[in-house]
């Protein structure tokens, strides 16, 4: 489903070069549930961000279901995001200024969908990740681990192929992190999606199909 | 989307609400001086009603001081001495109230069978010659009307308008210290200047020896300045007085207008002013926003937006925000003229009313503009990593 050839990422400012990412080669079939571990720094999130069309590579190719996705133009890999893809991060990244079911509709505004099947759609989503009697909350009303499981709603709402989750337990007790990966790994079992999730955290990563890790921006497992 | 962005608007209506007042007052001045400007250029498109250019005013030097008959002489003699002069080609006298002096009599009763006001300007026969009259119905004075059984009267166009509307009234009789008749209708008579209000105005014929502050020249056409020299040797000579003041009446009229002009220029620069600051303090605000909520717009892009989709979710933003704004100073706006707050036509209100929505709409929208195009260059990793 998802296959990196020979990607690399490397910054540059006038006087230093930094390789993030050297050579990696990956291939994600559909359905699988793959976690990145690594120590800090070792490209971990820029490998996820690169799979995700949030970053560009600085060479190398990525196909998505066969097709190279790296020369769409700005408003295809916006497409794309919104219809492909799903994401997760650590710090949940929701909007305070709306409530919970307006920050799951997210993804559907960019998508010709009406008003009724936006909210019709976030419900079934909240309800999906237990969060049905919350809909109007705000998020600073929620713990951390609400918070996150209105992320995944929002993740899954527009029903992408792929999931990308940047840490999604890092800011999580373990009881809230268990909670959210049990969400995670009945979405990848149940619905068949296909799971990237960089973590820190070994059991959680012991908890999905495979395993890779990163050090120093190669991968070396 | 709007209804989306309406939403946030409102969730964030504590911060949002100080833009919307910078935002309702600065419509609400730029509405009234708007509504002022228009209101006094509106007025100098009605005519003036006489002419300027070639015309000349001589101020007279206190020939009330001379007894009857001296006064009666002097008189004859300027004005047959002035008429002998090839540059001079009409003479009219006139009293205090001459082109451009801001002296003014304003005169009514309701012995017509309505309360009029009017203002009033007495003159000789020789007026409508000497500065180009349009005489719209009927006729001017003439010599013989000082020996007419009623005395005559002359209206303006706008006092027919007003008090005698669609109706024809030469040769009917007008009750004004005693029966006159109306004998025409000159089309206006400004004499103030063309800022002056649209005032109804009549002409009563006066004695030449009653007339004797100034006296009116219909020059020959290109007379040089330097004429004014033979001209004040005559007038000086004639009257026995050198206290004799000669004036250009189309320099007067510019620097009558010029005056009204300053006011507006004034007016419109502190509100340009004003405008200026509140572009400024939207640009800076709409900047500090975006900065703030770069997270957010990583995140709208992670999930699907595109450039223009962040553009115009800025942009939307601060244009509903602004009606929001508008709408309230609308509102209050448009109290003016229902309530008839003031004696200005209601179209000039609801015309600053259309123009100030105009004004702060293009300014709002070319304010969010740059801000907006540089928060869809925001890329998604950074601003994302940046939180």
């Amino acid at each position: 489903m998802i296959k990196l050839n020979n990607i690399t990422k490397v910054y540059r400012t006038k006087t230093i070069e930094t390789t993030a990412l050297n050579d990696i080669d990956l291939h994600v079939p559909k359905g699988e549930f793959l976690s990145i571990m690594g120590p800090s720094g070792c490209g971990k999130s820029t490998l996820l961000n690169i799979i995700g069309l949030l970053d560009e590579p600085s060479g190398g190719t990525i196909r998505v279901d066969g097709q190279e996705v790296i020369k769409y133009a700005s408003k295809a890999t916006a497409k794309f995001r919104n219809e492909k893809l799903g994401f997760i991060f650590q710090s949940f990244h929701l909007i305070p200024d709306l409530n919970v079911i307006d920050n799951v509709e997210l993804p559907l505004l960019y998508r010709n969908v009406s008003r009724k099947d936006r909210k019709e759609m976030a419900a079934i989503a909240l309800e999906s990740v237990g969060l049905a009697n919350r809909k109007s909350h705000f998020p600073s009303q929620l713990s951390g681990g609400q918070k996150q499981r209105v992320a995944i709603a929002r993740a899954i709402v527009g029903n992408p192929a792929i999931i990308l989750a940047d840490e999604p337990t890092g800011n999580l007790d373990s009881v809230m992190g268990d909670e959210v990966m049990e969400i995670l790994t009945k979405l990848n079992k149940e619905e068949g999606t296909t799971i990237v999730m960089v973590t820190h955290d070994e059991r959680m990563a012991k908890k999905t199909d495979r395993l890779i890790r990163l050090y120093d921006g190669s991968q070396v497992a | 989307m709007i209804g989306h962005i309406l939403k946030l608007i409102w969730n964030k209506k504590g911060s949002n609400s100080l833009m919307i007042l910078e935002i309702f007052l600065a419509f609400l001045v730029l509405f009234f001086v708007l509504a002022y400007v228009l209101y006094n250029l509106d007025k100098t498109s009605a005519p003036l009603g006489f002419a300027t250019v070639d015309r000349w005013e001589v101020q007279l030097d206190n020939l009330d001081a001379l007894d009857s008959i001296e006064l009666k002489t002097t008189i004859e003699n300027l004005e047959s001495n002035l008429l002998a002069l090839e540059e001079v080609e009409e003479v009219s006298f006139a009293n205090s109230i001459s082109p451009f002096s801001g002296s003014m009599w304003t005169t009514g009763n309701d012995e017509n069978g309505f309360e009029f006001s009017a203002m009033v300007v007495p003159a000789d026969y020789g007026l409508a010659n000497t500065l180009d009259l349009n005489i719209v119905e009927g006729r001017f004075f003439t010599e013989e009307d000082y020996d007419a059984t009623y005395k005559p009267i002359i209206m303006t166009k706008h006092f027919m308008e007003k008090y005698y509307p669609n109706k024809s009234m030469i040769d009917s009789t007008f009750l004004l210290q005693g029966t006159r008749k109306i004998v025409g209708v000159v089309e206006a008579y400004r004499y103030r200047g063309a800022f002056e209000e649209l005032y109804p105005t009549i002409m009563l014929l006066e004695p030449k020896v009653d007339n004797n502050s100034a006296v009116l020249l219909k020059m020959k056409p290109g007379t040089p300045t330097s004429f004014e020299e033979k001209l004040s040797n005559v007038v000086n000579t004639t009257t026995k007085r050198t206290g004799n003041v000669i004036n250009n009446l189309e320099k007067e009229r510019i620097s009558e207008d010029r005056e009204s002009w300053m006011i507006f220029i004034a007016l419109l620069s502190i509100c340009g002013f004003l405008c200026v600051n509140v572009a400024l303090g939207l640009f800076g605000v709409l900047w500090y926003n975006i900065n703030k909520r770069k997270a957010e717009i990583g995140l709208r892009q992670a999930l699907g937006a595109n450039g223009l989709d962040i553009s115009k979710q800025f942009i939307l933003e601060v244009i509903l925000l602004t009606l929001v704004a508008l709408i309230i100073g609308v509102f209050f706006a448009v109290q003016v003229p229902l309530l008839q707050l003031t004696e200005f036509p209601n179209v000039m209100f609801y015309k600053a009313i259309l123009y100030s929505i105009v004004i702060i709409l293009s300014l709002v929208f070319i304010c969010a503009l740059f801000p907006s195009i540089q928060a869809a260059k925001i890329t998604p990793a950074n601003s994302l990593h940046e939180d």
